[in-house]
């Protein structure tokens, strides 16, 4: 009996396992199985046998925006995240080292309560009068505005895990606290600061919301790139699956190399040493 | 002539005091331990000392110089934490060198003065290690190394040696002590752990509640507590406490009998009669004292090898007699058991001040 049990909980716990797996990964078999369909079959899901053509990558790759849309992502991604780490650093450090209110700390997320919906007119219509519309500049504030917040308590639990008394001790030895911060407590956090980071550089890589409503030709990123194989005509299936798998990779590795400081990071932060 | 001094130090935090008018002198080369119970406001000093935290009132003299209001890295101090607080980032030699390396010392030197060190404390192999590969003992003593290296004024310790396993901590101590002898600085030293303070120290300090309890050396503090605190707070086993009252100047009456004291007080005082348990002696013929003799039952004996601590319960009193191994034979649970007190014995302190009489 008890025997029994064993084998039909290892069962069980095979069976969630594999739904898991299937519900998880189902959407990127189909997506690659519609990116190398026939254009022709592009509409038709129902379709599972076919002859396989790299007609839409090479569509995409070659003849389309969707290279410079992918720069254009990968700057605003680029230049978000290097400018909300810079200020997100020392913010979340002054927050950590903060002896007062304790509350203050989660201030910081009020900013990443307001709806987008709230900020983008303020933000079209601050950028329309610089005339700044269609301009990379304008989704990068845009994107500052929901990156900046969650980097920045990201690496509160981090520098939260080092000890007061490391900077005490670099103060003592004869550095001012901004040295013992820069010298001392930042290589302490490196592993956190590279997860923000990854996280950060996410968060702004898959946005559509600002981007969609901020660009034009110019400064088109690649998620509104997406969206715009969503025609009058009808969906473009097979050159959106293509798009779609490019937009996926870069988070894909990064992910990877990163999950388990994601983890840790998201756990409250652990740095050890 | 002192060489630090502390006048009026006072601390708080919104309206918590944690310190309250602290004065305090201390010599050159002379290592004083700062000892109380937690919360007493002993670390508190030794952080204000640094400089860590700002100062509510009071001033701070280094070497004759008034450090109240300057940063850590200008009070020319070093000290050692409890967590050691290695850089975590950075080898055993770079820890040791980064005072320097502030200070502009050029490399040669720095690498000079930093070897100098690790053979003082015997850690010339672990130079290129990180301290997470670093054992507790070793990088206390590379927390130790790192102080030295820069030659500093004052030496703070901050609980140095309570992470560290009871064998450990005893021959750190000792190395401690070695090493104090030989640089001769001057150091603070702050521990809960009385046996720490009484073998390490020129000078104990004992502090409670913000301020000073006694100050003295290891066998003042010990052999004439100057309050019921400290009197209580210093001794393993502790001390055995007896409410009394003064029949006469130095005649005490207590509920297991009457002792003679030396010191005065006041007849009809009420106070508290302290007597250490290693001052309690088995009665037998040949070791009366003049003072009184009293007897109780022996509840439970607890054997520390070489000695053995009594329980006993005398008229309802709980007290505790250390006796040697070789008088275990002539005691016994359940048994009861004469004693008498050496001459000299007794602490007694005002009930209401707790002070001395």
């Amino acid at each position: 009996m008890f025997e029994f049990s064993k084998i039909s909980q290892r069962a069980a716990a095979w069976f969630a396992i594999v739904l898991a797996l299937f519900v998880v990964l189902f959407p990127f078999v189909w997506v690659f199985l519609e990116s190398i369909k026939p254009p022709a079959l592009g509409a038709r899901p129902d379709v599972w046998i076919f002859t396989p053509t790299w007609a839409n990558w090479g569509d995409v790759l070659f003849r389309s925006n969707v290279p410079m849309n992918i720069l254009n992502s990968f700057v605003v991604a680029a230049a978000t995240v290097a400018i909300s780490l810079l200020v997100g650093c020392p913010a979340a450090y002054a927050f950590s080292r903060f002896r007062g209110y304790q509350g203050a700390r989660y201030s910081i997320l009020a900013a990443e309560m307001m709806p987008p919906a709230i900020l983008i007119l303020p933000f079209f219509i601050v950028l329309y009068r610089l005339q700044m519309i269609d301009s990379l500049i304008g989704v990068i504030a845009a994107h500052l505005s929901f990156v900046v917040p969650v980097v920045t308590w990201f690496l509160i639990g981090f520098f939260d895990e080092v000890p007061r008394d490391l900077e005490n001790q670099a103060m003592i030895d004869g550095y001012t606290r901004f040295q013992a911060f820069y010298k001392v407590i930042l290589p302490v956090v490196r592993p956190g600061i590279a997860a923000a980071a990854v996280f950060g550089f996410v968060l702004s890589w898959n946005d559509l919301f600002y981007a969609l409503l901020l660009t034009g030709n110019e400064s088109r990123t690649l998620p509104v790139a997406i969206a715009g194989y969503w025609t009058f005509r009808g969906v473009d299936m097979g050159k959106m699956a293509v798009a779609i798998l490019i937009a996926i990779i870069p988070v894909l590795i990064l992910s990877f190399f990163i999950q388990k400081h994601l983890v840790k990071g998201i756990g409250g932060g652990a740095v050890k040493y | 002539m002192s060489y630090v001094s502390l006048e009026g130090l006072s601390k708080s935090y919104g309206s918590f005091e944690i310190l309250r008018g602290l004065d305090l002198e201390i010599a050159h080369h002379q290592f004083t331990v700062l000892l109380g119970p937690s919360g007493c406001g002993k670390s508190t000093t030794l952080r204000l000392l640094a400089g860590l935290e700002p100062v509510s009132g009071g001033k701070i003299y280094i070497d004759g110089r008034d450090v109240t209001t300057l940063e850590p890295r200008e009070r020319d101090i070093s000290m050692v934490f409890q967590n050691y607080a290695l850089y975590p980032s950075m080898t055993v030699e770079q820890n040791m060198g980064f005072g320097l390396k502030a200070r502009k010392v050029p490399p040669a030197e720095i690498r000079r003065k930093v070897l100098e060190a690790a053979e003082l404390l015997g850690i010339t192999q672990l130079l290129a290690r990180r301290p997470r590969e670093l054992s507790g003992g070793q990088q206390q003593r590379v927390a130790i190394g790192r102080a030295i290296v820069r030659r500093p004024k004052v030496f703070l310790f901050d609980e140095p040696l309570s992470n560290l396993d009871a064998k450990l901590r005893v021959e750190m101590r000792a190395e401690i002590l070695q090493l104090h002898r030989r640089l001769k600085a001057t150091t603070i030293y702050v521990t809960h752990d009385q046996e720490e303070a009484m073998t390490m120290a020129d000078r104990i300090v004992i502090m409670n509640a913000g301020e000073i309890e006694q100050e003295g050396t290891p066998e003042d503090i010990f052999f004439r507590p100057q309050s019921r605190m400290v009197a209580g707070f210093i001794g393993s086993p502790g001390m055995n406490f007896l409410p009394g009252r003064i029949e006469a100047p130095g005649r005490v009456s207590t509920p297991v009998g009457r002792f003679e004291f030396t010191g005065g007080g006041a007849a009809g005082q009420e106070v508290e009669v302290g007597v250490r348990p290693d001052d309690l002696l088995l009665a037998r013929a040949g070791n009366e004292t003049p003072n009184g003799a009293f007897s109780g039952e022996i509840t439970l004996i607890e054997l520390l090898g070489p000695r053995a601590i009594l329980h006993v319960d005398a008229n309802g009193r709980k007290l505790l007699a250390v006796i040697s191994h070789g008088e275990m034979s002539e005691v016994s649970v359940g048994k009861s058991a004469t004693f008498t007190l050496r001459p000299d014995a007794l602490h007694v302190f005002d009930q209401e001040s707790g002070r001395r009489i």
